[in-house]
């Protein structure tokens, strides 16, 4: 290797600070019994007070998913997972819902605070309301009142079960069916909380909404379930934080995200995902299997996924969008980061169904260490999309010899008045590009974070600005130790 | 030798634009054998047939031996008989030598260069229904041009083409394409020695309900080595056109530079493309890239021209002409060329018309 190769590896290595969110809450915690079957299900749908309905809705995906197989297709590998071997529902005790912050056990608002999201009155300044999930439940909501002003329902998804099952009723499982897919179902089954958001017709939601999911408990999953509806002519921009404690142990994250837009509504969902990675030998961290998808359901509707992702052991996620309504958008905007043992497998999904339909994706992967960092991606053009168009670009940066990046698009057009530009390029930083800004007085980590910043440049801007300056930083963090 | 004689379905992933099960039925491709013919063969290549005894030690040393997909061990484990060809050291032929497939079932063919060899390949395929496996050795130094037109067919046509390159050889590869009911040409390319260079360019025109799939596999296992590929697709009518293209670069196989690029133009209203350039990269110092487009005549060229009095429809002839074109001027053979525009206008007629 180089003399500058080598260089820009103890750069790298010393950009960073070692994941600092991987302390534990020690805090009492009231568990389901170990293991999975009808009983943990009725056992979660009770503990959260649901109907009927809903512990039924529940039950019928519990017993496809018995059914089906966990896919293997996808570029990631790990031991089998014991499925009766972990918690399916861990919550705090002292819970119920707290009607004022001052409730909450300071020690979850201590938490929050280390993890840098300020539940408390600071917000105001920073003018985001927020959800906080701790293991199973939501601890605390800010800002209900001021949303509630606005006409915006922003509440834990168990409050909405309860206190507005007719639109739960009728948007959920409506983009993600129950038997979507191997992780989907299993959700469906046991999902304990997550995040319901509800914009109403016209209305043009006056903050940032986000939800900060916090896996602590050991030998738990965590699978929350996010519902957006965006009505006729709305808008709402959400963001969502993930972060855990360091473990030795592999800890199961399976979400489900659905959005709808209907006529004229905008969805504006940024992701930053920070789940414990692993250490550097690929010891533990998250194994994050995601299901998110969007449904572009009204006449020039648009929904655009940002997402950065840095942490977990394994990433298996497609945020897709279905381009139902005519002129209707979807947007894909992703950093996919993966260092030391790190498995990324992601990408998105485009579905040209309507008419004059647009989409965009723009994914940069950087792979350092021994990890693996995949794209993978759909753009599908269906018969009746006409003038349906895209554009793709999809870069990849390698840093080190002992890792991978891959890109795997499958493009499908059946109709002759669409247009669809795929482009793709993998190689690593360019020895000149660094000579340049060495020579020009840079040190040598402002000239790797300028460098690795400056190619997923197009991505980072998407973001809101509240986020966009804590995710270059991540950026430059999450190539600790890297180059090998 | 054991062998799963199963045929793939759609559901498997390899398969899913092309269902070879269901175009082929119960029947499958049977149990006979094509034929493999040479045209006169130019002096200085050694030729013997496989089904004849006591073969000699070249064969069995290449024979069989190129990493193949599952339907090319069924006509591996299949054909009776099939040609042998080598280009001896250091040999240089300066004609053509022409291979033609025929008849229905499965069929075989070996070609070896020797290092320092070099040959001109014209391959023709017969119209009937077939399943052949050529293998191609290109020796260190050596070079091999091979040009295939398959013509347009109603039958079922899968052909296997696996190469493998030593240190510093050269393979260009053109593959004119016109469809069949299924028309499936994976390329197999193993690249294994340093400086070894692959050029892959094709074309396919396609009319009525034809279906052309072309699937590559460039497999950069050494270093310093460059790889191209570009394939060009034309659709009319209700025809389906497949481009499958993975370039996997090796652990170590540091200073490959690889690009590939697919495009596809949709003049059919029920016409369908799928494109899927897949890369794998398993080591840092390497310049790969890719790209893919499909969609209809770009219309500010279409302008330019009408705005310059040339009539829409001439107008819209001379733009498809140059998009394929690009992939056709690569063929070194000047005689090849000219036979390869000329399959392509004749096949134009019937998509335009």
């Amino acid at each position: 290797m180089s003399s500058a190769a080598l260089e820009t590896k103890d750069t790298v290595a010393s950009l960073g600070e070692k994941y600092k969110y991987g302390f534990v809450t020690d805090i009492e915690m009231e568990r389901a019994p170990k293991g999975l079957s009808e009983e943990t299900v009725r056992y979660i749908s009770a503990k959260k007070g649901e109907p009927d309905w809903m512990l039924e809705w529940r039950l019928g995906a519990f017993r496809r998913w018995l059914a089906m197989k966990e896919p293997k297709w996808a570029r990631v590998h790990y031991p089998p997972i014991d499925y009766q071997d972990a918690y399916y529902y861990a919550a705090p005790k002292n819970t119920p819902k707290k009607q004022s912050l001052d409730e909450v056990d300071p020690k979850l608002l201590e938490t929050y605070n280390k993890l840098g999201i300020p539940l408390s009155e600071q917000m105001a300044l920073a003018g985001v309301a927020v959800d906080a999930v701790f293991d199973s439940v939501s601890v605390a909501t800010t800002f209900k009142e001021k949303l509630n002003e606005a006409g915006v329902i922003f509440c834990p998804i168990s409050e909405a079960i309860r206190d507005y099952p007719e639109l739960v009723k009728k948007y959920l499982g409506t983009v993600v069916p129950v038997t979507d897919n191997f992780f989907a179902t299993l959700n469906s089954a046991v999902f304990s909380d997550g995040t319901f958001v509800y914009v109403p017709k016209g209305v043009r939601c006056p903050m940032e909404l986000s939800t900060y999911f916090r896996i602590n408990a050991s030998e738990t999953g965590q699978f929350e379930r996010t519902l957006i509806v965006a009505d006729e002519g709305s808008y709402v921009s959400y963001l969502e934080g993930c972060t855990a404690p360091k473990r030795d142990e592999n800890q199961l994250h399976a979400a489900v995200v659905e959005l709808v837009a209907l006529d004229d509504a905008e969805i504006k969902y940024s992701t930053v995902q920070n789940w414990y990675p692993g250490d550097e030998n690929g010891l533990g961290g998250i194994y994050n299997f995601v299901t998110k998808r969007g449904d572009c359901r009204g006449d020039r509707s648009k929904i655009s996924w940002t997402q950065v992702e840095t942490g977990s052991a394994i990433t298996w996620k497609y945020p897709s969008c279905i381009l139902r309504g005519d002129d209707s958008i979807g947007e894909f905007y992703s950093i996919a980061i993966a260092n030391n043992f790190q498995q990324a497998d992601t990408g998105t999904k485009m579905i040209h169904l309507g008419r004059n339909t647009r989409s965009r994706i723009i994914s940069k992967g950087i792979s350092a260490g021994k990890a693996q960092n995949t794209y993978r991606g759909l753009v599908s053009v269906y018969g009746k999309a006409e003038n349906a168009r895209n554009f793709t670009q999809c870069d990849s940066l390698l840093i080190g010899a002992e890792c991978g990046a891959h890109t795997v698009p499958y493009i499908e057009s059946r109709n002759p008045s669409a247009r669809i530009e795929h482009e793709a390029t993998t190689s690593k930083i360019a020895e000149d590009q660094l000579f340049y800004c060495l020579q020009r007085g840079l040190g040598q980590e402002e000239a790797v974070a300028l460098i690795v910043n400056g190619f997923c440049k197009e991505v980072l801007q998407q973001l809101p600005m509240e986020f966009a300056v804590e995710a270059q930083k991540l950026v430059g963090i999450s190539l600790e130790g890297s180059v090998g | 030798m054991s062998v799963a004689l199963a045929l793939p379905t759609r559901r498997v992933e390899e398969w899913k634009y092309s269902d070879l099960a269901h175009a082929l039925g119960e029947a499958g491709f049977g149990d006979e054998t094509a034929r493999v013919t040479i045209g006169a063969p130019p002096a200085g290549i050694e030729i013997f047939a496989l089904d004849e005894p006591n073969r000699p030690d070249w064969i069995a040393a290449h024979y069989g031996k190129l990493r193949g997909n599952p339907v090319s061990a069924i006509s591996l484990a299949k054909a009776r008989g099939g040609i042998a060809l080598r280009v001896p050291k250091g040999r240089k032929i300066a004609d053509a030598l022409s291979l033609e497939f025929s008849g229905n079932g499965h069929a075989r063919a070996l070609l070896v260069l020797e290092e320092g060899a070099e040959l001109t390949l014209l391959e023709r395929v017969g119209p009937e229904t077939r399943n052949s496996g050529l293998e191609i050795v290109i020796g260190p130094h050596a070079r091999l041009d091979h040009v295939r037109i398959s013509p347009a067919a109603d039958a079922v046509q899968v052909e296997e083409i696996s190469v493998k390159l030593a240190r510093d050889a050269t393979y260009h590869g053109h593959f004119a394409n016109f469809g069949a009911r299924l028309s499936r040409t994976e390329l197999e390319i193993a690249v294994e020695g340093e400086g070894a260079e692959v050029e892959l360019s094709g074309v396919s025109v396609l009319s009525g309900e034809r279906h052309a799939d072309v699937t590559t596999h460039v497999a950069h296992d050494a270093g310093h080595t460059r790889s191209t590929q570009l394939f060009k697709k034309v659709l009319g009518g209700r025809t389906r056109a497949v481009y499958q293209g993975r370039v996997t670069v090796a652990h170590g196989a540091n200073g490959s530079d690889s690009r590939q690029s697919a495009k596809a133009l949709l003049l059919g209203d029920r016409a369908e493309a799928d494109l899927q350039p897949e890369l794998e990269i398993f080591a840092d110092d390497v310049k790969c890239a890719h790209g893919a487009a499909v969609g209809d005549l770009d219309a500010d060229s279409l302008f330019y021209l009408r705005a310059r009095g040339i009539p829409e429809q001439e107008a819209r002839h001379l733009l498809i002409h140059a998009f394929l074109e690009d992939a056709v001027d690569g063929i070194a053979d000047m005689t090849l060329r000219e036979t390869v525009r000329g399959a392509v206008a004749a096949a134009l007629v019937a998509v335009t018309a």
